[in-house]
């Protein structure tokens, strides 16, 4: 065999390997969402059933979530709706803290401010759930047990120091010159920061933005344990109810689980570029 | 510019903690009545209690906070609130007796509720009253932490049509232990044996929740561990007949399972999928520690007329009948709640029998209840045509009955909590531990816990 034909045989090999290996991921990441939606797509009764395909099709599941027609969706939409005011006030809450932080350390340079981007970094070396204990004390103590304010609070705790950590490095990116020049123009460090500092971050406030609502679209144990009554939980913290029943309604959780899912997928596809952008171009310095 | 910039600076901070300070919230004179309740497995069990608190507020003129949550999550919550010490006025929690009650009372974290017992002592079962009655480290005595609201005991359910298409009718089914369960793998061979893919026993093997605990507690007493504590508090397991019995438990639990009897899925169930694996017709039988998986199918009479069959714990080897271990699901006060007055009147208010019967006739009786003259003044209990509800009678309250050992010391709760026992099955279907291998590693944790909890 000669050289040339034994390289082509090589990399047809590498080829084959990198197509199963391809093959095996997508099997292993698209299964577990297939099931999610076929056992959606079925009535309770066939959701066991051993076949692969859906015996027969129903969107009855999807429906009774709409119409919040079973027992455990009977609050879905204001739950959904909790959700939704949560991760919107999370996101403008890390947005606004971490952008005026961050302009405050970097362009105004302040003494010492290079301590507080890495305290706020220290408090990723202490896992989430370790603090649930003392902030379920904090917000008993100020009486927001029970209240989306405290989990508002604690997730733009955990999703701040990340965010002026980012907008810190993306800043550096944008010249010092235009701030002077709009000085020299009389432009005040308000002025400063809505007209020239906050329109250049604009793909790095997207990226961190996005995060933050997914941190807190997605967050259970925090709002399982500071919520309780039915007309304030959380869409996750109400699915989790499906846990304890004895009805067995597989098929009316995914569903719920699937129309829960498509906001941030929508966010996600919407924003993906500016996503990308801002979260590669934060770690450079430029 | 950047002094400027810092006054700006320090003046934004301010005015933002100014607008954030929020005032610690002041207890108020006359305080509505905050409930936490474990949520029901089907709807009627939350109505009944909705409807329940709805009847108190009208008569007793006192709000009620009801909240619902459901059961491992409720107890975490409890626990955490407990911590902090913000805690709700009332808490009924389905496995507190077990999970919470104990600890909480050897910690002395809860209210004696013993004027609130004292009102239906006459009243309650015998068993069921043990079940309330707990350990205080710092006074150094037994006292009534928990009210019991309903009781329950393992039950057995199985599909009729499984057995009848494996040619046997109920008749044929043993009445004693190994017998009985030995014949679901034999039922199991002949469904094989027809192309079915169906699984003869669902024990529940998991290390979490309840109901694996609730499977071998009642193997162990079957095959003679009763006394594994004493009701002095004393832990008893280096008693040759517990320990005996913990060997031959484990040995008949886990056999099967490697086998292939058992799904094998079933080490990983939680309280609920037992109850889905019945329903998906993928199991013959399942132990249960209510009749909830008939109950759940009572809007459909075929299934619960007909095809499902409840039945009690089998009798022992010997034929004698086993008692059946009876946990109660209790309410609880604990200390620092706002509104112990108020509390206790609910309560008090809540176990009056017939306030207490309509309750548990609205939850469709999943559970049974705690008072004898329930069951003697209404027929409904007993009632000859229904096929799973006057077995569970017979079971959980009119033939012999123990509680659970935490009530004579709590350390047993750290036992259940720990899943030692369904650590000790996996540790013979995992990694190949004999019974008795499994039985000495289970019975050394289980000293040193007992260690920290010596009963004065």
């Amino acid at each position: 065999m000669s050289v040339a034909s034994r390289a082509r045989l090589d990399r047809r090999l590498v080829d084959a390997s990198v197509a199963m290996v391809s093959v095996v991921l997508i099997i292993w990441t698209i299964v577990p969402l297939y099931n999610m939606v076929r056992v959606a797509l079925q009535e309770k009764e066939d959701v066991f059933s051993n076949s692969v395909f859906p015996t027969t099709v129903t969107w009855h599941s999807f429906e009774t979530a709409f119409r919040e027609s079973y027992w455990l969706l009977a609050n879905f939409w204001g739950q959904m709706g909790t959700s939704f005011y949560i991760g919107v006030s999370v996101a403008f809450l890390t947005l606004a803290i971490g952008t005026l932080t961050s302009f405050t350390i970097s362009r105004m340079k302040i003494r010492r401010g290079w301590m507080l981007t890495n305290a706020a970094l220290l408090t990723y070396m202490i896992p989430m759930s370790f603090l649930a204990i003392p902030f379920y004390s904090i917000m008993g103590k100020y009486g927001l047990t029970d209240n989306p304010l405290s989990v508002i609070a604690v997730e733009v705790t955990f999703a701040t120091p990340y965010a002026i950590f980012i907008f810190k490095q993306y800043g550096a990116s944008i010249p010092q010159e235009l701030d002077e020049a709009a000085r020299i123009d009389g432009a005040s460090p308000p002025q400063i920061f809505f007209r020239i500092y906050l329109p250049l971050m604009a793909p790095a406030l997207v990226a961190i933005g996005t995060y933050a609502l997914l941190l807190s679209w997605n967050e259970y144990l925090y709002a399982f344990l500071l919520l309780s009554s039915d007309g304030n939980i959380t869409v996750p913290v109400g699915l989790g109810k499906f846990l304890n029943s004895d009805e067995a309604p597989w098929n009316y959780l995914m569903a719920a689980a699937i129309i829960y899912a498509l906001p941030p997928m929508a966010i996600y596809y919407a924003f993906r570029r500016k996503m990308n952008s801002g979260l590669t171009m934060g770690g450079v310095k430029g | 510019m950047t002094q400027l910039s810092r006054r700006h600076a320090i003046a934004g901070i301010g005015a933002l903690t100014a607008a954030s300070t929020l005032k610690p919230r002041r207890a108020k004179a006359a305080e509505p009545v905050t409930v936490w309740w474990t949520q029901g497995f089907y709807q009627a069990e939350n109505q009944a209690v909705i409807d329940a608190m709805a009847g108190w507020e009208k008569v007793s003129g006192t709000k009620v906070n009801l909240t619902i949550m459901n059961g491992p999550d409720l107890i975490s919550k409890v626990i955490a609130a407990m911590q902090v010490g913000d805690v709700p006025d009332l808490i009924h929690a389905v496995t507190g007796d077990r999970f919470l009650v104990p600890r909480a009372a050897w910690d002395d974290k809860l209210i004696d509720l013993s004027d609130v017992i004292e009102t239906q002592k006459d009243e309650f079962h015998q068993t069921a009253l043990a079940n309330s009655r707990f350990y205080n480290a710092a006074l150094k005595q037994y006292s009534y932490y928990a009210v019991p609201i309903k009781c329950a005991t393992l039950m057995e359910q199985t599909w009729r049509p499984m057995i009848e298409e494996a040619g046997f009718s109920d008749a044929d089914i043993p009445k004693t232990q190994d017998a009985y369960f030995d014949f679901f793998q034999v039922v199991q061979d002949k469904l094989r044996s027809k192309g079915k893919r169906i699984y003869g026993l669902g024990y529940s093997m998991a290390t979490k929740e309840a109901d694996s605990g609730n499977l071998f507690h009642s193997f162990l007493v079957a095959y003679g561990g009763a006394g594994i504590v004493l009701p002095n508090g004393k832990l008893n397991i280096e008693d040759p007949a517990v320990r005996k019995a913990a060997v031959t438990a484990l040995e008949r639990l886990t056999t099967p399972y490697k086998k292939g009897y058992v799904p094998p899925g079933a080490i990983n169930w939680g309280d609920v999928d037992n109850n889905n694996a019945f329903f998906a017709r993928q199991i013959v039988m399942t132990p249960n520690a209510t009749i909830s998986i008939a109950v759940a199918q009572m809007e459909k009479p075929d299934q619960y007329y007909k095809q499902i069959i409840t039945q009690g714990v089998p009798d022992g080897n010997d034929g004698k009948p086993v008692p059946s271990l009876v946990g109660v699901s209790p309410c609880l006060i604990p200390k620092g709640a706002k509104n112990v007055d108020g509390a206790k009147a609910l309560l008090k208010a809540f176990i009056q029998p017939n306030n207490l019967n309509t309750y548990l006739k609205e939850t469709r009786a999943r559970f049974l209840p705690v008072t004898m003259s329930i069951i003697k003044n209404d027929p409904y209990w007993q009632d000859p045509s229904d096929p799973h509800r006057p077995i569970a009678v017979q079971a959980g309250l009119i033939k012999p009955t123990m509680p659970w050992w935490m009530t004579y010391n709590p350390a047993y709760s750290a036992v259940l909590s720990e899943q030692i026992w369904s650590q000790a099955e996996a540790n013979i279907t995992q990694k190949n531990m004999t019974p008795e291998q499994a039985t000495e590693e289970a019975s050394g944790r289980i000293k040193a816990i007992f260690e920290r909890f010596q009963i004065a």
